[in-house]
């Protein structure tokens, strides 16, 4: 009760309200345009939040990516193309319904449906994030790295086909978190000299280089125009008797969204594609699945608007991110000084009131901004890529340059983005990359004042009980992910396709 | 050989060696704590340099193992082409960095703006140009009037 109280509070506050508009618009915006995913359509928005109050900067940033997911959805029912990885699920039966001259109704239902997801995510995550909180308010230095640890773990189910390399790149994003001053001594560490480099690389310029930057770098070389939107559907939300129909997918979607998206490492993705395959399993007209049922784009959308409120509780709870938009979404936390886990709940309780009360205005905005923005989202798709890539190039440039008014900033970005450039060819994930970044800090800090606490003593690592525990479960993380490739590989399955990781 | 997963061991062999030599330099004082601020980067350097190694092995004994011969224009199809376009795209922003200061946002982000949609394909006309001055227009008000960012001025200082 208190929580609603505390919530409501903040639904009168105007600029959370324009926070969570323009949040939705945005990432309704970002997530049509294929290629351009929730995690990029965040990172552009980043630099722009330097400026921003803390609360507004965050409810913009995760309102982005609720807006990105129903996003993602129209040019996977129009052009057959999803916009965000999440929507490749309801290409399936959506383009079918388009193909039948229903494409109104399919984009209604997924609008519906994604309403619907959102709430009930919100729902889930203001139940579940402050009691996880508080067993987090008992962290000890071990159990902070411990905790590290866990987060990293979550490499092990966002490497794709090579664990090996998920190392790697955790390993780079952990060497990139020891430039600047060392957090005991206060030493410079890999600085050459530079005062530039004295507070360390801002992850903002990571991820905005290894996430935008790259996807320009790609595309560079893309001279195709890519599908165009010849239709101009109008939205047609279902009637009663199809809405009752709907009522068991979405349930299915809600439910699967709710657990993928607090498991580290899951996401929205395999969240649309188990609630996809789980809704024609318990569906009454199973034959209709891949022909254009409703069913079919029902609990996907509701799963995919559900995993992007419930990826928030990792992340609240412990200030682990568990995938590349919410990693995104920490580093708006840490622009401001705000660190996620159990402190926050502590320190800064109005800006996670506030972040819920603008989640809620962004669900239900998500109705009116979808169905005002359709026309918009037709125009943006079909613009020629050579004139999008211009302005979101400028963009990058000039959002990175108010962060710091620092040309340094810019190329360090441009490196990052070469760097990513380069991960990509050699299939080289870029989560665990960002997870060792925002996550090497608390690992180095917290393990070596465990040490000092213990004069040197490892086994405080073990001896105190959460640390013992989040190791335990990190261990499984590992030990599941190494057990899962084996029995993929003898029974020659073969195991997930690289990919940048879950959004 | 030259296998992608080759090239990644390598790469990663490559900068945990370069990491590793700047690691031992890192000065060590009386009152560091055990680890100091030189064992964790040590540890992280031949973490990586033991994975680079694992990576390249693992990719020799596959390809060993397959029998077949890695066919490397197949590998890295295309690649070539990528690299060389996306190396076009980063010498724009190169050259923006140099040039913002001296000719002022305006007219760099308006260059940009035009240089890299003629760069991206785009016909040349009197349209690019004027994507270029409103694009600029817009990022100027959104960025210096809106957010009140302080953006070089550079030509137009003494505007």
């Amino acid at each position: 009760m208190e929580i609603l109280y505390q919530t409501a509070i903040h639904l009168g506050d105007p600029y959370i309200f324009l926070a969570a508009a323009a949040g939705v618009a945005w990432g309704i915006l970002g997530g049509a345009l294929p290629g351009i995913s929730p995690s990029i359509t965040m990172a552009l928005l980043l630099p722009f939040t330097y400026t921003m109050d803390p609360t507004g900067a965050i409810v913009l940033l995760a309102s982005t990516y609720v807006g990105a997911e129903y996003g993602g959805s129209i040019p996977a029912i129009l052009i057959r193309t999803p916009g965000t990885n999440a929507a490749a699920a309801t290409v399936i039966d959506g383009y079918e319904m388009n193909k039948q001259g229903k494409a109104g109704l399919a984009l209604g239902i997924s609008l519906y449906s994604g309403v619907l997801g959102s709430l009930f995510g919100l729902m889930m995550l203001m139940l579940l994030s402050k009691p996880l909180a508080s067993v987090a308010l008992a962290f000890t230095p071990p159990a902070y790295f411990a905790l590290g640890i866990l987060g990293l773990s979550v490499i092990a189910t966002l490497s794709g086909e090579s664990l090996l390399k998920g190392f790697v790149a955790a390993l780079l994003g952990l060497m990139i978190a020891t430039i600047g001053t060392d957090p005991v001594t206060g030493g410079n560490r890999f600085t050459f000299g530079s005062s530039d480099l004295l507070t360390g690389i801002a992850p903002v310029l990571i991820m905005v280089g290894m996430f935008a930057m790259s996807e320009l770098l790609v595309q560079a070389s893309d001279r195709s125009e890519g599908a165009k939107v010849l239709s101009r559907p109008r939205m047609e939300f279902p009637g009663r008797k199809l809405a009752k129909r709907l009522m068991l997918p979405q349930a299915i979607g809600a439910s699967i969204g709710t657990f993928e998206g607090v498991m580290p490492g899951a996401g929205g993705t395999i969240a649309s594609f188990m609630s996809y395959n789980e809704a024609r399993r318990w569906s009454r007209h199973k034959d209709e699945f891949g022909k254009g049922s409703p069913e079919g784009i029902a609990a996907p959308e509701t799963a995919n608007n559900a995993v992007a409120e419930t990826a928030l509780v990792p992340l609240l709870s412990f200030g682990i991110p568990g995938s590349n938009s919410t990693a995104i979404l920490l580093g708006g936390f840490l622009i401001h000084g705000l660190v996620p886990g159990p402190m926050l709940f502590v320190r800064s309780a109005d800006v996670v009131y506030g972040l819920y009360a603008g989640l809620f205005i962004a669900a239900l905005s998500l109705l009116v901004i979808g169905m005002m923005m359709l026309p918009m989202c037709i125009w943006l798709v079909n613009r020629p890529r050579p004139y999008l890539s211009a302005f979101i190039f400028a963009l990058i440039l000039s959002g990175i340059f108010s962060i710091h008014a620092s040309l340094f900033d810019l190329a360090i970005m441009l490196v990052a983005g070469t760097v990513g450039f380069f991960m990509r060819m050699l299939r080289i994930p870029f989560l665990p990359a960002v997870l060792g970044l925002v996550l090497g800090y608390l690992v180095e800090s917290s393990f070596r004042r465990s040490l000092v606490l213990s004069g040197d003593d490892l086994s405080i690592f073990f001896t105190d009980k959460v640390s013992l525990a989040l190791l335990a479960v990190a261990f499984l993380f590992v030990a599941g992910s190494v057990g899962k490739r084996i029995l993929d590989a003898l029974r020659h399955r073969p195991s997930e396709k690289y990919s940048e990781g879950s959004e | 050989m030259l296998s992608r997963d080759f090239v990644s061991g390598l790469s990663a062999v490559l900068i945990a060696a370069i990491y590793l030599v700047f690691a031992y330099q890192l000065r060590t004082s009386a009152l560091d704590d055990s680890v100091g601020p030189g064992g964790l980067p040590r540890t992280y350097g031949w973490m990586l340099l033991a994975l680079g190694l694992m990576i390249s092995a693992s990719a020799i004994f596959k390809q060993t193992r397959s029998g077949a011969v890695l066919d490397l224009r197949l590998e890295w199809k295309g690649q070539g082409r990528r690299i060389v376009w996306a190396a076009g795209l980063l010498a724009i922003g190169v050259c923006y960095i140099a040039g913002v200061s001296t000719l002022g946002y305006p007219l760099a982000i308006a260059l940009l703006l035009v240089a890299v949609a003629l760069y991206q394909g785009a016909k040349p006309g009197l349209h690019i140009a004027a994507i270029g001055i409103g694009g600029a227009a817009f990022l100027w008000a959104v960025f210096v009037l809106v957010l009140g960012v302080s953006m070089p001025m550079g030509l137009f200082a003494g505007l």
